[in-house]
Protein backbone atom coordinates (compact mmCIF):
# COMPACT_ATOMS: atom_id res chain seq x y z
CA UNK A 1 0.00 0.00 0.00
CA UNK A 2 2.98 1.88 0.82
CA UNK A 3 4.25 2.28 -2.86
CA UNK A 4 1.20 2.41 -4.13
CA UNK A 5 0.55 5.69 -2.33
CA UNK A 6 4.27 6.96 -3.43
CA UNK A 7 3.44 6.11 -7.10
CA UNK A 8 0.23 7.73 -7.01
CA UNK A 9 1.53 10.60 -5.43
CA UNK A 10 4.59 11.05 -7.42
CA UNK A 11 2.47 10.33 -10.92
CA UNK A 12 0.62 13.38 -9.65
CA UNK A 13 3.00 15.80 -8.61
CA UNK A 14 4.10 14.77 -12.59
CA UNK A 15 0.97 15.04 -13.67
CA UNK A 16 0.53 18.43 -12.30
CA UNK A 17 3.92 19.49 -13.13
CA UNK A 18 3.08 18.96 -16.66
CA UNK A 19 -0.02 20.28 -16.90
CA UNK A 20 1.72 23.73 -15.56
CA UNK A 21 4.50 23.57 -18.11
CA UNK A 22 1.82 23.54 -20.75
CA UNK A 23 -0.27 26.63 -19.30
CA UNK A 24 3.08 28.78 -18.51
CA UNK A 25 4.99 28.21 -21.97
CA UNK A 26 1.32 29.18 -23.44
CA UNK A 27 1.67 32.47 -20.91
CA UNK A 28 5.48 32.88 -21.96
CA UNK A 29 4.01 33.03 -25.86
CA UNK A 30 1.43 34.83 -25.99
CA UNK A 31 3.76 37.35 -23.87
CA UNK A 32 6.08 37.16 -26.34
CA UNK A 33 3.75 37.74 -29.55
CA UNK A 34 2.20 40.60 -27.88
CA UNK A 35 5.84 42.08 -27.59
CA UNK A 36 6.93 41.00 -31.29
CA UNK A 37 3.71 43.44 -32.12
CA UNK A 38 4.90 46.46 -30.08
CA UNK A 39 8.32 45.96 -31.20
CA UNK A 40 6.64 46.33 -34.97
CA UNK A 41 4.24 48.83 -34.45
CA UNK A 42 6.59 51.52 -32.58
CA UNK A 43 9.03 50.87 -35.74
CA UNK A 44 6.45 51.22 -37.86
CA UNK A 45 5.81 55.22 -35.89
CA UNK A 46 9.17 55.66 -36.48
CA UNK A 47 10.07 55.50 -32.65
CA UNK A 48 12.81 53.06 -33.45
CA UNK A 49 14.78 54.01 -29.65
CA UNK A 50 11.37 52.77 -27.70
CA UNK A 51 11.21 49.32 -30.37
CA UNK A 52 14.94 48.55 -29.82
CA UNK A 53 14.08 49.09 -26.25
CA UNK A 54 10.82 46.68 -26.48
CA UNK A 55 13.16 44.36 -28.41
CA UNK A 56 15.90 44.77 -25.11
CA UNK A 57 12.46 43.31 -22.88
CA UNK A 58 11.54 40.63 -25.37
CA UNK A 59 14.42 39.11 -25.39
CA UNK A 60 15.22 39.83 -21.23
CA UNK A 61 11.60 37.59 -21.53
CA UNK A 62 13.02 34.84 -23.48
CA UNK A 63 16.30 34.29 -21.32
CA UNK A 64 13.64 34.22 -18.18
CA UNK A 65 12.22 31.83 -20.16
CA UNK A 66 14.92 29.66 -21.46
CA UNK A 67 16.20 29.52 -17.52
CA UNK A 68 12.94 27.20 -17.39
CA UNK A 69 13.98 25.66 -20.27
CA UNK A 70 13.12 22.36 -18.80
CA UNK A 71 9.69 23.17 -19.96
CA UNK A 72 10.62 22.74 -23.21
CA UNK A 73 10.92 19.39 -25.10
CA UNK A 74 12.34 20.45 -28.72
CA UNK A 75 15.75 23.14 -27.95
CA UNK A 76 16.31 23.42 -31.19
CA UNK A 77 13.49 26.04 -31.75
CA UNK A 78 14.90 27.70 -28.43
CA UNK A 79 18.26 28.22 -30.39
CA UNK A 80 16.74 29.73 -33.68
CA UNK A 81 14.65 31.84 -31.37
CA UNK A 82 17.51 33.23 -29.76
CA UNK A 83 18.97 34.13 -32.77
CA UNK A 84 15.91 35.68 -34.35
CA UNK A 85 15.25 38.03 -31.01
CA UNK A 86 19.19 38.57 -31.07
CA UNK A 87 18.80 40.27 -34.83
CA UNK A 88 15.32 42.19 -34.24
CA UNK A 89 17.53 43.87 -31.83
CA UNK A 90 20.32 44.89 -34.50
CA UNK A 91 17.61 45.85 -36.95
CA UNK A 92 15.40 47.90 -33.83
CA UNK A 93 19.17 49.75 -33.36
CA UNK A 94 20.07 49.93 -36.97
CA UNK A 95 16.82 51.42 -38.19
CA UNK A 96 16.90 48.32 -40.99
CA UNK A 97 13.32 47.32 -42.34
CA UNK A 98 14.53 43.78 -42.25
CA UNK A 99 13.28 44.00 -38.39
CA UNK A 100 9.80 43.00 -40.03
CA UNK A 101 10.71 39.97 -41.75
CA UNK A 102 13.10 38.77 -38.30
CA UNK A 103 9.46 39.77 -36.48
CA UNK A 104 7.58 37.28 -38.57
CA UNK A 105 10.42 34.93 -38.41
CA UNK A 106 10.06 35.22 -34.32
CA UNK A 107 6.40 34.97 -34.36
CA UNK A 108 6.14 31.91 -36.51
CA UNK A 109 9.10 30.54 -34.04
CA UNK A 110 7.39 31.21 -30.94
CA UNK A 111 4.02 29.16 -32.27
CA UNK A 112 6.13 26.65 -33.44
CA UNK A 113 7.60 26.53 -30.02
CA UNK A 114 3.94 26.45 -28.69
CA UNK A 115 2.53 24.07 -30.68
CA UNK A 116 5.46 21.68 -29.35
CA UNK A 117 4.27 21.68 -26.53
CA UNK A 118 0.61 21.59 -26.24
CA UNK A 119 -0.65 18.08 -25.88
CA UNK A 120 -2.97 17.38 -29.21
CA UNK A 121 -4.09 14.11 -30.24
CA UNK A 122 -1.81 14.61 -33.38
CA UNK A 123 1.32 15.60 -31.87
CA UNK A 124 0.91 12.60 -28.88
CA UNK A 125 0.44 10.27 -31.87
CA UNK B 1 31.72 15.97 -19.12
CA UNK B 2 31.25 17.00 -15.57
CA UNK B 3 27.85 17.60 -15.80
CA UNK B 4 27.47 13.68 -17.49
CA UNK B 5 29.11 12.80 -14.85
CA UNK B 6 26.69 14.36 -12.37
CA UNK B 7 23.65 13.43 -14.44
CA UNK B 8 25.24 9.94 -14.57
CA UNK B 9 25.31 9.69 -10.63
CA UNK B 10 21.58 10.92 -10.31
CA UNK B 11 20.29 8.66 -13.06
CA UNK B 12 21.55 5.59 -11.05
CA UNK B 13 20.34 6.70 -7.74
CA UNK B 14 16.76 7.71 -9.54
CA UNK B 15 16.72 3.96 -11.19
CA UNK B 16 17.50 2.23 -7.79
CA UNK B 17 14.90 4.22 -6.28
CA UNK B 18 12.83 3.73 -9.13
CA UNK B 19 13.09 -0.15 -9.33
CA UNK B 20 12.87 0.31 -5.13
CA UNK B 21 9.61 1.68 -5.75
CA UNK B 22 8.78 -1.52 -8.33
CA UNK B 23 9.75 -3.99 -5.29
CA UNK B 24 11.94 -7.21 -5.24
CA UNK B 25 9.20 -9.19 -7.08
CA UNK B 26 10.75 -7.51 -10.28
CA UNK B 27 13.84 -9.33 -10.05
CA UNK B 28 12.63 -12.35 -10.49
CA UNK B 29 10.84 -14.02 -13.12
CA UNK B 30 9.63 -10.86 -15.23
CA UNK B 31 5.99 -11.11 -16.47
CA UNK B 32 5.39 -9.05 -19.51
CA UNK B 33 4.35 -6.00 -18.80
CA UNK B 34 7.45 -5.68 -16.20
CA UNK B 35 9.55 -6.83 -19.11
CA UNK B 36 8.27 -3.55 -21.01
CA UNK B 37 9.10 -1.41 -18.31
CA UNK B 38 12.62 -2.81 -17.73
CA UNK B 39 13.73 -2.33 -20.77
CA UNK B 40 11.96 1.17 -21.78
CA UNK B 41 13.83 2.27 -18.37
CA UNK B 42 17.29 0.91 -19.61
CA UNK B 43 16.88 2.86 -22.83
CA UNK B 44 15.23 5.74 -21.65
CA UNK B 45 17.97 6.47 -18.92
CA UNK B 46 20.81 6.64 -21.47
CA UNK B 47 19.28 9.27 -23.50
CA UNK B 48 20.20 12.08 -20.99
CA UNK B 49 22.82 10.78 -20.22
CA UNK B 50 24.79 10.38 -23.75
CA UNK B 51 22.90 13.94 -24.66
CA UNK B 52 23.94 16.86 -22.20
CA UNK B 53 21.64 18.98 -24.52
CA UNK B 54 18.16 17.06 -23.21
CA UNK B 55 17.02 17.90 -19.88
CA UNK B 56 17.47 15.30 -17.22
CA UNK B 57 13.65 15.77 -16.54
CA UNK B 58 13.17 14.24 -19.93
CA UNK B 59 14.31 11.18 -18.79
CA UNK B 60 13.16 10.98 -15.15
CA UNK B 61 9.68 12.01 -16.09
CA UNK B 62 9.48 8.86 -18.19
CA UNK B 63 10.92 6.37 -15.61
CA UNK B 64 8.63 7.59 -13.36
CA UNK B 65 5.85 7.66 -14.81
CA UNK B 66 6.35 4.07 -16.09
CA UNK B 67 7.22 2.22 -12.60
CA UNK B 68 4.09 4.03 -10.97
CA UNK B 69 2.16 2.82 -13.55
CA UNK B 70 3.44 -0.50 -13.10
CA UNK B 71 3.03 -0.23 -9.39
CA UNK B 72 -0.64 0.81 -9.78
CA UNK B 73 -1.07 -2.11 -12.53
CA UNK B 74 0.42 -4.72 -10.03
CA UNK B 75 -1.82 -3.19 -7.24
CA UNK B 76 -5.11 -3.26 -9.41
CA UNK B 77 -4.20 -7.26 -10.92
CA UNK B 78 -3.68 -8.27 -7.15
CA UNK B 79 -7.73 -7.03 -6.50
CA UNK B 80 -8.99 -8.24 -9.24
CA UNK B 81 -8.25 -11.60 -11.04
CA UNK B 82 -9.80 -10.87 -13.81
CA UNK B 83 -7.87 -7.73 -14.71
CA UNK B 84 -4.84 -9.91 -13.96
CA UNK B 85 -5.90 -12.73 -16.66
CA UNK B 86 -6.46 -10.26 -19.18
CA UNK B 87 -3.01 -8.45 -18.67
CA UNK B 88 -0.51 -11.33 -17.89
CA UNK B 89 -2.55 -14.43 -18.74
CA UNK B 90 -2.71 -17.65 -17.02
CA UNK B 91 -0.61 -20.83 -16.91
CA UNK B 92 -1.41 -23.09 -19.44
CA UNK B 93 -1.09 -26.90 -19.50
CA UNK B 94 0.72 -28.59 -22.53
CA UNK B 95 0.73 -31.78 -20.97
CA UNK B 96 -2.16 -33.19 -19.13
CA UNK B 97 -2.04 -36.53 -17.45
CA UNK B 98 0.93 -38.00 -19.74
CA UNK B 99 -0.51 -36.43 -22.72
CA UNK B 100 0.38 -33.64 -25.02
CA UNK B 101 -2.38 -31.50 -25.30
CA UNK B 102 -1.15 -30.26 -29.48
CA UNK B 103 -3.62 -27.63 -29.55
CA UNK B 104 -3.05 -25.69 -26.72
CA UNK B 105 0.81 -26.05 -27.92
CA UNK B 106 -0.11 -24.48 -31.52
CA UNK B 107 -2.09 -21.64 -29.53
CA UNK B 108 0.79 -20.86 -27.66
CA UNK B 109 3.29 -21.13 -30.79
CA UNK B 110 5.14 -23.76 -28.58
CA UNK B 111 7.31 -26.13 -30.86
CA UNK B 112 8.11 -29.94 -29.78
CA UNK B 113 11.97 -28.69 -29.54
CA UNK B 114 11.12 -25.86 -27.19
CA UNK B 115 9.02 -28.60 -25.07
CA UNK B 116 12.28 -31.15 -25.14
CA UNK B 117 14.34 -28.32 -24.57
CA UNK B 118 12.67 -26.87 -21.02
CA UNK B 119 12.47 -30.58 -20.00
CA UNK B 120 16.05 -31.03 -20.42
CA UNK B 121 16.86 -28.53 -18.44
CA UNK B 122 14.96 -30.09 -15.48
CA UNK B 123 16.83 -33.19 -16.24
CA UNK B 124 13.98 -34.87 -17.87
CA UNK B 125 14.99 -36.61 -20.83
CA UNK B 126 11.82 -38.99 -21.67
CA UNK B 127 8.69 -37.49 -22.55
CA UNK B 128 7.28 -40.90 -21.07
CA UNK B 129 8.14 -39.59 -17.74
CA UNK B 130 5.74 -36.38 -18.19
CA UNK B 131 2.86 -36.37 -16.45
CA UNK B 132 1.91 -32.59 -16.65
CA UNK B 133 3.92 -29.99 -18.34
CA UNK B 134 2.51 -26.35 -17.46
CA UNK B 135 3.81 -22.97 -19.16
CA UNK B 136 3.85 -20.38 -16.89
CA UNK B 137 2.79 -16.60 -17.14
CA UNK B 138 6.76 -15.79 -17.40
CA UNK B 139 6.93 -18.16 -19.96
CA UNK B 140 8.64 -20.62 -18.18
CA UNK B 141 7.56 -24.56 -18.43
CA UNK B 142 7.13 -26.37 -15.27
CA UNK B 143 6.92 -30.10 -15.27
CA UNK B 144 5.33 -32.95 -12.78
CA UNK B 145 6.86 -35.90 -13.25
CA UNK B 146 4.35 -39.02 -12.83
CA UNK B 147 5.06 -41.22 -9.59
CA UNK B 148 7.35 -43.87 -10.96
CA UNK B 149 10.11 -41.43 -11.99
CA UNK B 150 10.03 -38.96 -9.24
CA UNK B 151 12.65 -38.95 -6.41
CA UNK B 152 11.44 -40.92 -3.21
CA UNK B 153 11.28 -38.47 -0.08
CA UNK B 154 11.97 -39.38 3.47
CA UNK B 155 8.06 -39.56 4.24
CA UNK B 156 8.11 -41.97 1.06
CA UNK B 157 10.98 -44.49 3.37
CA UNK B 158 9.21 -44.04 6.41
CA UNK B 159 11.66 -41.67 8.11
CA UNK B 160 9.51 -37.99 8.04
CA UNK B 161 9.66 -36.55 10.55
CA UNK B 162 8.38 -33.00 11.30
CA UNK B 163 9.80 -29.90 9.85
CA UNK B 164 12.67 -27.59 11.47
CA UNK B 165 13.26 -24.30 11.93
CA UNK B 166 16.49 -23.32 10.06
CA UNK B 167 19.51 -21.76 12.16
CA UNK B 168 19.88 -18.00 11.60
CA UNK B 169 23.13 -16.10 11.92
CA UNK B 170 23.47 -14.63 15.36
CA UNK B 171 26.83 -12.57 15.52
CA UNK B 172 28.66 -12.41 12.16
CA UNK B 173 32.20 -10.76 12.29
CA UNK B 174 31.94 -9.69 15.20
CA UNK B 175 28.78 -7.78 15.37
CA UNK B 176 25.56 -9.27 17.05
CA UNK B 177 22.34 -9.47 15.42
CA UNK B 178 19.93 -8.63 18.13
CA UNK B 179 16.49 -9.10 15.43
CA UNK B 180 17.88 -12.69 14.88
CA UNK B 181 17.79 -13.07 18.35
CA UNK B 182 14.72 -11.66 19.47
CA UNK B 183 12.99 -14.03 16.03
CA UNK B 184 14.51 -17.17 17.85
CA UNK B 185 13.64 -16.18 21.40
CA UNK B 186 16.51 -17.08 22.75
CA UNK B 187 17.30 -13.71 24.50
CA UNK B 188 20.49 -11.84 25.64
CA UNK B 189 21.10 -14.06 28.67
CA UNK B 190 21.54 -17.59 26.59
CA UNK B 191 24.42 -15.74 24.10
CA UNK B 192 26.25 -14.69 27.19
CA UNK B 193 26.28 -18.21 28.73
CA UNK B 194 26.88 -19.55 25.19
CA UNK B 195 29.89 -16.51 24.78
CA UNK B 196 30.92 -17.58 28.61
CA UNK B 197 30.83 -21.40 27.61
CA UNK B 198 33.12 -21.04 24.88
CA UNK B 199 35.48 -18.60 26.10
CA UNK B 200 35.13 -15.93 23.69
CA UNK B 201 33.73 -12.74 23.61
CA UNK B 202 31.34 -10.81 20.62
CA UNK B 203 33.85 -9.18 19.52
CA UNK B 204 36.28 -12.50 18.70
CA UNK B 205 33.61 -14.40 16.70
CA UNK B 206 33.77 -14.41 13.26
CA UNK B 207 30.21 -16.59 12.83
CA UNK B 208 27.57 -18.18 14.95
CA UNK B 209 24.23 -19.65 13.93
CA UNK B 210 21.53 -20.51 16.37
CA UNK B 211 18.01 -22.54 15.99
CA UNK B 212 14.89 -22.33 18.09
CA UNK B 213 16.55 -25.58 19.95
CA UNK B 214 19.29 -23.27 20.79
CA UNK B 215 21.97 -25.60 18.72
CA UNK B 216 24.51 -23.47 17.91
CA UNK B 217 27.81 -23.16 15.35
CA UNK B 218 30.46 -21.23 16.57
CA UNK B 219 33.42 -20.17 14.45
CA UNK B 220 35.98 -18.14 16.01
CA UNK B 221 38.09 -15.17 14.61
CA UNK B 222 41.67 -16.64 12.99
CA UNK B 223 44.26 -14.95 15.04
CA UNK B 224 46.67 -13.48 12.11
Amino acid sequence: MNRLAVSISILSVMAAGCVISVFATNKITDDMHEHINLVEESFKRGEYSRSADYAKELQNMWEDMMEHSILINDLGHAVEITSSLAEIISFAEAENDEIYASCDRAQVQIEMLRDMQTPTFWRIL
Amino acid sequence: MTIILIRACILYAVITFALRLMGKRQLGELQPSELVVTILISNIASIPVEDSSVPMLLGIIPIFTLVCLDVIMSTIMMKSPRFRKLIIGSPRIIISEGVIQQKEMKRLRYTVDDLVEAMREQQIFDIGEVYYAIVETTGKINFLQKKDHQSATRADVGHGGSSYDPPSVIIRDGVKDEEQLDLLGLGQGWLNKQLRDNNVSTKDVFLMTADKNGSTILIKKAVN
